[in-house]
């Protein structure tokens, strides 16, 4: 018997919390422009920021290596000027999981900003108040529920990331492997006590996940 | 306190071009649905963009296509109550009441608030939200929160709709007392004759995006310039008749059917013998006269009641004349109707008093 490690955990759980923040709040920008304004080309960008939901991980891991990658003009910038290695790092992890998780936060988010009654924005802005105060005391308040559930769905969508991640990050132990990560390669290795724990974990984990977002938003995201 | 605006905007199918010209009375825009009645609202608030025109309140120029000024709904300083009355479900009443009050002092935003309260008989309702109040309450914390900007204009969209009929008599002495005790100018958009005659004292009627008459409100009411606002105010009994004679005091008009109408000249009436005209009788105003006291009368017109129409203290008659070629609507109250003993296929005069017929301009 092999002694079992948490690290995975612990790193699944780091990278899925700062990937779910930089997906929130590039996201809701995007979920708000979706909602708000109509202009041409938005069904394409739609469908572009949706398309993490139907292309395999593997495909979005090969595009943010192209884009992201040591050779790639993005890539230098950020290694030269920034300092930020992203493929085989663990901040590589975040991009992937940050990526692949921010549909599932744009579409319960926008949904819910579309909900808001316009009247609502136009009364606070007819009794003097600016754009910005409408958004922060109209319309963030009033999508709540939905913006909560995106919250909730793309962090639980980031913990559970496997082929993007592996084609971005790898599977370096104790550096880039998460939870999903270790668990293949636990299969893989015939290791079925650690596969089975880290299943288990996961899948507690995820039930726990949807029953919290139906309980707090009755079933409607 | 005025408002002046003229407005153009184009839709498919539709087209809106409205000019009006407000003093300080109330003034109520009245037009069926689809008129076009609420954006108009929205174009002078901001809501909706105009395709060209302007729009001054008290000599403030808020929109002008010519000059490109467009200032945001923020700046426009108007009080729009909305149909659905708007209130922020997320917010107490008194939250609600001091959400324009931004950028005030705590005191100042308190003392006003509970003015409000009092002068809106909210007292006692400020920690309560929205949802947990009655729709007159609702009504009365959607126009304290309007009122507590001091706006220059106040928008009022249908404000009866939402509302039962004894409430609706208490939001219209609200709005009275709101008018005499505020300068404000305030325009009432809505679709409803007994409210636009209500909160009235002038009266645009719109039709298909265009004003057909502007007036005081008794102007539009009895004396419709033509025969579409005469249809759009639900007068049945328009008839077309020649000219026959015109003298000092009176233009009489033959009709095939009702004989030789005599009508009151009014002021500005220039029509030539031979003329061919339209003219209307509101339904109040047909007179059945009394079998036992026959009198003289103005334009007697024999024939029979052919179906009664009961309204509770009201009812609706359609009368047939003798030659049973034209239908006059008869609306009557109820006492009357009583007195009358009038029932179905009675025969019966009526009267048409020459004051109360209008000829139209075709």
């Amino acid at each position: 018997m092999e002694g079992v490690s948490l690290y995975p955990l612990y790193l699944t759980l780091k990278v899925s919390s700062v990937a779910t923040l930089f997906s929130v709040l590039a996201g809701f920008w995007v979920a708000l422009l979706l909602a708000k304004r109509d202009f041409p080309g938005k069904h394409l960008l739609d469908a572009i920021f949706m398309q993490p939901l139907t292309i395999p991980p593997t495909v979005l891991g090969y595009y943010l290596l192209v884009v992201f990658g040591k050779t790639s003009p993005v890539g230098r910038f950020l290694e030269d000027t920034l300092g930020i290695t992203l493929v085989f790092t663990w901040k590589g992890a975040v991009l992937a999981a940050m990526v692949a998780s921010m549909p599932l936060f744009i579409r319960p988010a926008r949904a819910a900003i579309e909900g808001v009654d316009r009247n609502l924005e136009n009364a606070a802005r007819l009794l003097g108040r600016s754009e910005w105060e409408v958004l922060t005391t109209i319309t963030i308040p009033l999508a709540r529920k939905g913006i909560l559930a995106g919250v909730i769905l793309s962090f639980a969508r980031a913990t559970g990331e496997f082929g993007a991640t592996l084609m971005v990050a790898g599977n370096i132990p104790f550096k880039t492997q998460t939870l999903p990560i270790a668990i293949y390669d636990a299969v893989q290795a015939g290791n079925l006590y650690l596969a089975n724990l880290l299943v288990g974990i996961i899948t507690i984990f995820s039930v726990l996940t949807l029953y919290i977002v139906n309980r707090f938003t009755g079933g409607r995201y | 306190m005025a408002l002046s605006f003229h407005l153009k905007k184009g839709f498919p199918g539709f087209h809106i071009d409205v000019s009006l010209d407000l003093g300080d009375e109330m003034t109520v825009l009245f037009g069926p649905s689809g008129a076009g009645k609420s954006t108009i609202l929205n174009m002078i608030a901001g809501i909706v963009r105009p395709d060209e025109g302007f729009v001054r309140i008290d000599g403030r120029v808020v929109y002008s296509s010519e000059e490109g000024i467009d200032l945001p709904m923020r700046e426009r300083r108007i009080g729009y109550l909305f149909q659905d009355l708007a209130l922020f479900p997320h917010m107490t009443i008194f939250e609600n009441i001091a959400y324009g009050l931004k950028g005030k002092e705590r005191e100042e935003i308190e003392e006003k608030v509970k003015e409000m309260l009092v002068v809106m008989r909210l007292v006692g309702l400020e920690d309560r939200y929205p949802h947990e109040i009655s729709g007159g309450q609702k009504q009365r914390v959607a126009l304290a929160r309007i009122l507590v900007t001091e706006p220059t204009l106040l928008l009022l969209d249908e404000p009866f709709t939402a509302l039962d009929y004894p409430v609706r008599e208490k939001l219209r002495t609200d709005l009275l007392k709101i008018h005499r005790t505020y300068p404000v100018t305030m325009l009432i958009v809505t679709h409803d004759q007994e409210e636009a005659f209500v909160l009235g004292e002038k009266m645009a009627l719109i039709n298909e995006g265009r004003i057909e008459q502007f007036g005081t409100k008794e102007e539009v009411f009895y004396t419709p310039r033509t025969r579409q606002v005469a249809k759009l105010l639900g007068i049945m009994n328009v008839f077309d008749g020649v000219v026959h004679r015109v003298n000092q005091r009176e233009v009489i008009v033959r009709h095939q059917d009702l004989g030789l109408v005599r009508i009151l000249k009014r002021r500005g009436w220039r029509f030539r013998e031979g003329e061919r005209v339209s003219f209307a009788i509101r339904p109040e105003e047909v007179m059945i006269l009394r079998e036992d006291k026959p009198g003289k009368a103005d334009n007697p017109v024999e024939g029979t009641i052919v179906d009664i129409v009961e309204k509770g203290l009201q009812n609706t008659l359609y009368f047939k004349t003798r030659g049973g070629a034209s239908m006059l609507k008869i609306d009557m109250p109820l006492f009357a109707f009583r007195k009358l003993g009038i029932e179905r296929s009675k025969k019966v005069t009526v009267s048409l008093k020459k004051e109360c017929i209008w000829i139209l301009e075709a």
